[in-house]
């Protein structure tokens, strides 16, 4: 038998349910392969990372050396980016417009998910296709009458200009990933709240949300981060610093002409706004993995 | 509440039995519309309008060389597009990348998820650093790829020429081939992550009581992997498949910052957007925005009905 | 059981007055998207600008464009705010690239917004905004200012024998030249020779498939006498110097003269690599001479104006950017004001000074504060005046998509030159037959 599964054996109790979180607890030696693995992927993640890292720490003509470690390495790009009002400007509207959109999303996609994966309801093939086609829809086409509307209606250049779009494109994202995991939620849990009288709703609430923890934090990273780093509306839908957030905002750092980019100061802003979603990742961290036992199966 | 009938185990507690179970139906069907609602609403306001406007201009060829000239074509962009080279070679390339792409980062999505499902130490550490990938701008990725596949200047040029490495040499992003190894590299490393995250959410509700049954019939490591865990994992890998499908046939930036789609990598949102801001020419752009859309579509739906996973269960649940 | 009801996202009465406010918003949306028209509507007679009215201007005028990098435009607006005095000029940066800009710049014309008075107009979008009936005709402001303004940069904004723009600051190509490695280039074919001499002599230009290497060759082929579109409009890329300019850059690429890598290059990539030092001659524009002096390089680079072709005169492609008036501008006379300062032979010398741009008249570059601030400027003034605009047209896009293109696909090895230049030919034809 091999390492793993033994490791999970003698984690679990002897006796009783043994939860998921407590399976893989096998704090012990993993296989060397698994290791080397493990290298290979940080590698791969982190590389292109330090590359980025190294190239906000270089500046002026260092640019143009190809140094694999800068050997004046500097902090300037780094200040210069805290010193732009307008980049924490951006920030700000950045972390407003992907806060309230992910809990937005996150609240009308849970209603939306328990319906489809649950509830009796027509057309649910019609709808789940509708939904996704929202999404679909390329958005350079979508943006130039989005312009037009938002300018006529006022939204045009406001922070609620931008939530409303992209909480309607983050929705289908969120309804899907959320439908399916709800779907996997063994029925049975539900059903002795029936029995217990209550109705859909309350087991929505008292027995499915608790249970999808995980799904509802991934689902939360998913959407952050998607409309975090969205550029096309937010780009057409602004037009001062007071709306823009970051990814705009960055690609508003000039160098001394039209022609040059400023590396430095675009990897070293790139560098800092990971730093918003690396709290996030370790906030949600023990939620992604924290089973469905969480408050789960009765024992 | 009437509901001691139901037996754990059969299927939804609203099990056709009493003529309550009529209003009960009712009532549920209600719920589900009243949950769904704020979500369709709101997608249907804020997308419908753009996306029949843009139906509306892919009928009409509207005048680039003078003011106010308009006239309605019908089909006429549809069948100039599909009957253009430059669209089957769009098309074919931006398959060949999600192709690609999609393949490599729900494979290495998959790894990557059983690796974080782990228990060891740092893991918490190797969570963060596999997601900082997915926190990077899409446009500030493409820039940073392009410039350490840089001649003479970038990282992955100058070791590979040092380690007296084939590459070394090669201006990749100035190749066929290369270039697109570029940008599907640069894709995989930004978005694997995302494909991972959804897989190790569906890892978590495999519950511990079927690896016991495996274990018990003294399944191997692969085994159960093979047998027990990737059908589990279905759903969530489809799901993943889907979106990253989605947005694979529809990329645009990384080729548009990497190349401007020379050396066999226009993708297909590329010619809509050259058609529709470069050219002006907004009713064949909206024609071919359509089709990629029509396209994605398309894909998407084959997913759904075909993939298998629990989104094609509640998509069968006609009621 | 009794948490269920209050608990539901909607109530009934709720769910009535939630659809009742969504459907009229969608109305409301329905309404205004077919009323703001995204689409072209109605041609209109295009009104022209009032030489005199700037004079009687009070009010704001709302000038707006593509970030301002070398804060030229901010810097323009804020001269021009003190020294008027009864009108106020701010800048709105609306786009982060060129594209972006043009982007915005189309939607707001598009939509007849009033947000804008002015746009700061790309040499090459003056055709193309004109012949959409978007902008002010300028043709009697123009003339009247006209003996303070470089001809060639003038020709950047007439459309159909009507000037729809004031030149602001131009821009043209020049080549810098390491002279410890290499000579002065007198001749495209004496560079390209001297290049491929030593590795390190090298020649990096703008090579990658944008309206960079569109320009890159155009440059080459003006110089060697041949041409896009003639005076009549008529398509004449279809020509011997087509294909020998085609045939020599080609020949570059194999022989080392240029390394294969400009393939992947604009300007900024370009820049970096020069910088490097592994290479002797680099195009590029003028604002590669502050930063190349930031470098080790700073003392061994010099500045020349494009060569000339073998047996052919120096020419070049005139980039920089324009002020055009919007057809729907609010305060039409103060942005007549704004154009006649910042034309002002005065104001020129600022442009140069202050913001390391290529003044529109010719007396600032003569100036010693400017001198003094770019040596180079006798090299930049030769360039300004040899060179020539991109061809005249509204569906220059369409045309330059297919030089660049083309041209790039006989670089790159993928198409020979006979092909690509009946390509090119027949696309152009086929873009300047565009309904």
């Amino acid at each position: 038998m091999s390492t793993l599964t033994a490791e999970r054996t003698t984690a679990a109790p002897a006796t009783g349910r043994k939860s998921p979180k407590r399976r893989l607890r096998g704090e012990a030696k993993l296989h060397p392969m698994v290791w080397v693995f493990v290298v290979a992927v940080m590698g791969f993640s982190l590389i292109p990372f330090y590359w980025l890292v190294n190239t906000s720490l270089k500046k002026g003509a260092s640019l143009s050396q190809g140094e694999l470690f800068p050997s004046q390495p500097t902090l300037e790009n780094y200040l210069v980016v805290f010193q732009n009002p307008e980049f924490l400007l951006a920030l700000r509207n950045s972390v407003i417009i992907a806060v309230v959109t992910t809990t937005v999303a996150l609240v009308c996609a849970s209603f939306a998910a328990y319906a489809l994966a649950r509830l009796k309801m027509r057309r649910k093939a019609m709808i789940l296709t509708l939904i996704l086609s929202v999404t679909t829809f390329p958005a350079i086409a979508i943006a130039a009458p989005m312009f037009s509307i938002w300018r006529d209606i006022g939204l045009y250049d406001t922070l609620l200009g931008l939530i409303i779009p992209k909480l309607t494109f983050a929705l289908p994202l969120a309804i899907y990933t959320l439908t399916s995991f709800f779907k996997e939620i063994p029925r049975e849990l539900e059903e002795s709240a029936y029995m217990d009288g209550a109705t859909p709703f309350v087991a929505f609430r008292k027995v499915i949300l608790p249970l999808a923890v995980p799904g509802l934090a991934t689902t939360a990273i998913l959407v952050f981060i998607s409309v975090w780093n969205e550029f096309l509306l937010a780009v057409t839908l602004t037009s001062s610093p007071e709306a823009r957030p970051v990814p705009v905002a960055i690609a508003f750092f000039s160098g001394t002409s039209e022609f040059d980019q400023p590396l430095g100061t675009i990897s070293a802003a790139s560098v800092i706004i990971t730093v918003p979603l690396v709290i996030l990742v370790l906030l949600c961290q023990k939620r992604i993995v924290s089973g469905m036992t969480a408050g789960a199966v009765k024992g | 509440m009437a509901l001691k009938t139901i037996q754990p185990g059969s299927a939804p507690p609203h099990a056709p039995s009493a003529p309550k179970t009529n209003a009960r139906d009712r009532a549920e069907r209600r719920l589900a519309f009243r949950m769904t609602a704020p979500s369709l609403i709101l997608m249907a306001l804020v997308a419908a309008v753009p996306i029949g406007y843009a139906l509306w201009l892919s009928l009409n060829q509207y005048s680039v060389r003078t003011a106010g000239l308009s006239r309605f074509v019908g089909l006429e962009n549809y069948i100039n597009a599909l009957a253009s080279h430059e669209w089957w070679a769009a098309f074919g390339q931006t398959f060949l990348f999600a192709g690609l792409s999609v393949t490599l980062e729900l494979i290495l999505g998959t790894a990557m998820a059983l690796l974080l499902n782990l228990a060891f130490k740092g893991r918490a550490v190797l969570r963060t650093v596999v997601l900082l990938p997915y926190a990077i701008v899409t446009v500030v990725s493409a820039i940073t790829w392009q410039t350490m596949f840089q001649p003479n200047l970038g990282l992955v040029t100058n070791v590979l020429s040092a380690l007296g490495l084939p590459g070394g040499d090669v201006v990749w992003l100035g190749e066929h081939g290369y270039a697109m190894a570029v940008i599907v590299l640069a894709d995989v490393w930004k978005t694997t992550p995302f494909a991972a995250l959804i897989i190790l959410a569906g890892l978590q509700v495999i519950s511990s009581e079927t690896y016991e049954a495996a274990e018990l019939d003294g399944a191997s490591k692969w085994q159960t992997f093979l047998h027990i865990t990737l059908p589990l994992l279905r759903p969530a890998i489809v799901l993943a498949a889907i979106f990253r499908t989605l947005d694979a046939l529809r990329v645009f930036d990384l080729p548009f910052v990497l190349t401007r789609g020379a050396n066999g990598t226009e993708s297909m949102s590329m010619l809509a957007y050259t058609e529709l801001r470069e050219n002006r020419l907004v009713g064949e752009g909206s024609a071919l925005s359509i089709l990629t859309f029509l396209t994605v579509m398309v894909v998407s739906v084959i997913y759904i009905r075909f993939g298998g996973g629990n989104i094609r269960d509640v998509a069968k649940e006609e009621q | 059981m009794d948490l269920n009801r209050p608990a539901l996202p909607l109530h009934n009465k709720a769910a009535n007055k939630t659809a009742l406010a969504a459907t009229a918003l969608a109305a409301a949306l329905l309404l205004s998207a077919c009323g703001g028209g995204v689409a072209p509507q109605g041609a209109e007679q295009a009104a022209a600008a009032d030489p005199s009215s700037g004079a009687n201007a009070s009010g704001n005028v709302n000038i707006c464009g593509v970030k301002d990098a070398s804060g030229i435009y901010k810097g323009t607006a804020e001269a021009f705010t003190k020294a008027n005095g009864k009108v106020t000029a701010k800048y709105t940066e609306i786009g982060a690239t060129t594209d972006e800009a043009r982007t915005q710049i189309v939607q707001r014309l598009e939509g007849k917004s009033t947000e804008c008075d002015l746009f700061v107009t790309d040499v090459i979008w003056t055709s193309e905004f004109a012949s959409q009936g978007w902008l002010l005709d300028q043709t009697k402001l123009v003339e009247a200012n006209k003996d303070r303004l470089i001809p060639s940069t003038v020709e950047t904004t007439k459309y159909q024998d009507k000037y729809w723009g004031s030149p602001f600051f131009t821009n043209a190509g020049l080549i810098y030249y390491q002279k410890d490695k290499v000579a002065k280039p007198e001749t495209w074919q004496q560079l390209y020779t001297e290049a491929a001499k030593a590795p390190g002599n090298g020649f990096v230009y703008q090579g990658k498939q944008y309206e960079g290497l569109t320009v890159n060759f155009l440059e080459m082929l003006y110089s060697a006498g041949g041409e896009v579109l003639d005076d009549q409009g008529n398509v004449k890329i279809d020509s011997d110097e087509t294909r020998e300019v085609l045939n020599f850059m080609t020949e570059g690429l194999k022989n080392g003269s240029a390394d294969r890598a400009v393939l992947t290059y604009n300007e900024d990539p370009a820049r970096l690599a020069y910088e490097s030092g592994n290479f002797g001659y680099q195009r590029n524009w003028p604002h590669v001479y502050r930063l190349l002096n930031a470098t080790p390089l700073a003392s061994s680079f010099a500045v020349a104006p494009l060569p000339a072709w073998e047996g052919g005169k120096a020419s070049g492609v005139l980039g920089g950017w324009n002020l055009a008036i919007s057809a729907h501008s609010t305060n039409q006379a103060g942005a007549v004001a704004f154009i006649d300062f910042a034309t002002t032979p005065d104001w020129q010398k600022h442009v140069a000074m202050d913001f390391s741009q290529a003044p529109v008249n010719e007396a600032a570059y003569s100036d010693p504060g400017v001198l003094q601030k770019m040596p180079f400027a006798t090299e930049l003034l030769a360039s300004v005046k040899a060179a020539k605009p991109r061809p005249i047209s509204p569906v220059y896009p369409q045309i330059s998509q297919a030089i660049y293109k083309n041209v790039y696909a006989v670089l790159s090895g993928t198409a020979s030159t006979e092909d690509a230049v009946k390509k090119m030919a027949e696309e152009i034809t086929t873009a300047k037959a565009s309904f």
